[in-house]
């Protein structure tokens, strides 16, 4: 019987536990805790910090930028050959092919790149329409290659029947017409694989009365998959992810500048410039433009001339505007100063 | 036969080192002149694992372990949405990571609560190694509230359930002799489900187990040692008890059998609190309040097997808070070691362990039920209604768990 008192009382207290447990308010409090508050306050927090870009590789305005950016050394120059007259009209170049060169993508990676000249993309070739253009491939690779060029030329220069084996040489010599910018590239099966490890470049033709003298660029849009899956991990103004976000290109409030662009990777790209619009002329054929905008969807190989001046001063992105593209690599800054020497010379 | 003599002692020595010897040489051999195959893979092989993924608002942290056979370094961090950006990122203690070298990759990410993301990590050789976060949350971090909140949890799913299930030992009490049979079947029944549900689990954890922690292996060791491990403390105890009561007394008494079942579910749940908390730390589901409700009623069925043997016997009424606390409390633990110090192998040994000790208790009761009644009361009605209907009432409530 006293047996029972206690069992009955273990159970009261038991009972009370359990009850005092679960209105115990901690828990609910934590639960609280989830909702988004903290969370929206950390992220206002963190946009309110926009850190000036010459601290920034890709998406610095939401942290310290730390760990390694591209040194001002390693930048791809954006700057084309000069528009001049060829001495006695022949514009020569040479172009060596290596395979697997080391060509740092983004900081730390290296991808074994197949190169003309060992830059990806390969050097900006200029000739004026009408000129001859001779170019001389050097083969120093291990497989067979050729270059094949846009335009209008004989089908023996066509890059596409006749490879260069390794060891070998072939100069390629033609009439550059029509005018505009044209793309280069290796043309050995897979051309695919040729291309996209590196063997790409851009030629400018000048029309033969010249265009009005600017600060020009010239802007290779590409992009690097790394595990062959068929999505890239990094896309690059010329060849490098976010190089002219860690080195800003520097421009001078109303100077002009005539930016030459070209699309090489297998998706659409669009160039897009912040706080202006552009002037376009597609594949550069044209002397007037055929639209003024700030976005321009070029197609696969499809490339454009863009003319713009900026009126302020301060910094600017200019980006591919398919965001997976910026986010990883195509973009970069222009940092647009006052510059009196600009101002007065583009005024002459 | 002639005793061998001292002097041969040497050659004993020699001749169980001797193998181990001759495999050193071999092995320099092999290093100094090498085979004449090519033993260099011709791509880098890396592994990376992530241990833990810790959530916190602005900011995501991956606590990464090399398993690969060769260091590796990480070079680029990518976060992934919709689609992949690159991202800001630090690295500590560093970017190069020996062989099962651990390190943290901070990514000061400004993620969503409730959004999909994907961690993606660059080496230097070009790997890519992926982690997906199926719905970011908040990761708990071991404040006082959130201690409190996952000790909370624990009690809510072990010990209450556990405490609730002894409440029906008047109830229990109050039935005839023949089914105190029918309820140690049912204990067994209910027993057998928990097992193999441990070992389900325990598999199931064991595939984010890193490779060379050998996530089965560790399943088998922790079933077999506390299988044997148990079985060799009872037999101590009973020989304790044997001896000092000069054999008279039972040899197995039903509060001892009481503890063996309470320690067995004891340590079954602090493998189910491990999972529970991992997974939550893991970001991998959020613990709803269905799922604690399921767990609740799952459990509560965990206190009429702690009881079950003693409803027939007259013993102190503290015994059961013992009793229900060596089952529940263990959960509290799990949970808590499971939020914030989780790693898959923990989760995984202890899972095993818990389905050794449950599978021991069976075969404790099935021999105290043989002793008291003889072989034959197994196979009885009673005894095999009641085994069916513990393996049902596990299932039945096992629905409120899986979501």
């Amino acid at each position: 019987m006293k047996n029972r008192t206690r069992m009955l009382l273990a159970t009261v207290l038991v009972l009370a536990m359990a009850a005092g447990l679960l209105l115990w308010p901690p828990g609910r409090e934590a639960a609280d805790q989830a909702d988004s508050s903290p969370q929206a306050r950390a992220v206002a927090a963190s946009h309110g910090r926009h850190l000036p870009p010459t601290k920034g590789s890709g998406m610095f305005q939401y942290a310290t930028p730390t760990g390694r950016r591209f040194e001002a050394s390693q930048v791809y120059d954006p700057s084309p050959p000069p528009s001049e007259p060829a001495p006695n009209g022949v514009r020569e170049y040479t172009l060596v092919i290596e395979e697997d060169v080391p060509h740092e993508v983004a900081p730390g990676v290296l991808v074994p790149a197949w190169t003309f000249n060992r830059t990806v993309p390969g050097p900006v070739l200029r000739v004026t329409e009408g000129e001859t253009l001779r170019v001389t491939l050097i083969n120093k690779g291990k497989l067979p290659h050729t270059i094949h060029f846009h335009g209008i030329h004989p089908a023996s220069m066509d890059g596409v029947f006749e490879l260069v084996p390794p060891g070998g040489e072939f100069t390629y010599e033609f009439v550059a017409r029509p005018y505009g910018v044209m793309p280069y590239h290796c043309h050995s099966m897979p051309t695919s694989q040729h291309i996209h490890n590196g063997l790409y470049g851009m030629v400018i033709v000048d029309p033969k009365e010249g265009r009005p003298p600017m600060r020009e660029l010239a802007m290779v849009m590409s992009a690097f998959d790394l595990d062959r899956d068929g999505e890239a991990e990094f896309y690059a103004w010329n060849g490098r992810a976010f190089q002219y976000a860690d080195n800003p290109v520097e421009l001078a409030a109303g100077e002009p500048v005539r930016m030459y662009v070209m699309n090489i990777f297998e998706e659409a790209m669009v160039p897009h410039l912040h706080g202006n619009l552009y002037q376009l002329y597609p594949s550069g054929t044209t002397l007037t433009p055929t639209e003024f905008t700030d976005v321009k969807t070029l197609s696969i190989a499809e490339r454009a001339i863009l003319e713009f001046t900026y009126d302020y001063p301060g910094h600017y992105m200019f980006q591919c505007h398919v965001t997976e593209h910026m986010e990883q690599g195509l973009m970069g800054w222009f940092r647009v100063v006052e510059d009196e020497t600009v101002a007065r010379r583009t005024q002459k | 036969m002639a005793e061998p003599k001292t002097s041969s002692r040497a050659l004993v020595v020699l001749s169980a080192l001797m193998p181990v010897l001759l495999l050193g040489g071999v092995l320099y051999l092999l290093f100094a002149r090498g085979t004449g195959l090519r033993l260099e893979a011709p791509a880098p092989i890396e592994k990376l694992d992530f241990e833990r993924v810790v959530l916190e608002p602005g900011e995501i942290r991956a606590h990464v372990l090399n398993t690969g056979p060769e260091p590796l370094t990480i070079v680029q961090v990518q976060v992934g949405w919709i689609s992949r950006a690159s991202w800001e990122f630090e690295i500590k203690p560093d970017p190069t990571l020996p062989r099962l070298g651990r390190a943290v990759v901070r990514i000061p990410y400004p993620w969503t609560p409730g959004e999909p993301y994907e961690i993606v990590l660059i080496t230097a050789n070009n790997l890519i190694f992926t982690h997906e976060i199926e719905m970011a949350q908040e990761t708990p971090t071991p404040g006082p509230e959130m201690l409190g909140a996952f000790a909370l949890l624990g009690v809510y799913v072990g010990v209450i359930p556990v405490f609730l299930g002894i409440l029906w030992l008047p109830f229990l009490r109050s039935l005839s002799r023949q089914w105190y049979f029918f309820l140690l079947s049912l204990t067994a029944g209910l027993l057998v489900f928990l097992g193999v549900d441990a070992l389900h689990d325990a598999l199931e954890n064991a595939e984010r187990v890193p490779d060379p922690y050998q996530g089965v292996a560790l399943i088998l060791i922790g079933l077999s040692l506390s299988l044997l491990g148990l079985y060799a403390v009872s037999g101590w105890l009973k020989q304790r008890r044997q001896s000092r009561s000069s054999g008279t007394a039972e040899v197995t008494t039903p509060l001892l059998l009481a503890y063996t079942v309470a320690f067995g579910i004891g340590v079954h749940n602090l493998g189910e609190g491990l999972a529970i908390g991992g997974a939550y730390a893991l970001g991998e589901f959020a613990t709803t309040f269905l799922l604690v409700v399921g767990f609740m009623v799952h459990n509560l069925t965990e206190g009429v097997a702690v009881v079950a043997p003693v409803v027939r016997t007259e013993f102190r009424w503290r015994h059961l808070i013992w009793l229900g606390l060596l089952a529940g409390a263990p959960t509290i633990a799990g949970t808590l070691m499971g939020a914030f110090t989780y790693t898959a192998v923990w989760a995984v040994l202890f899972l095993a362990i818990g389905a050794g000790a449950v599978f021991q208790v069976v075969i404790e009761i099935t021999r105290h039920q043989m002793r008291q009644a003889g072989a034959a009361s197994l196979a009885s009605g009673a005894s095999l209604a009641g085994f069916a209907l513990g393996l049902a009432v596990m299932w039945v409530t096992g629905l409120f768990v899986t979501v």
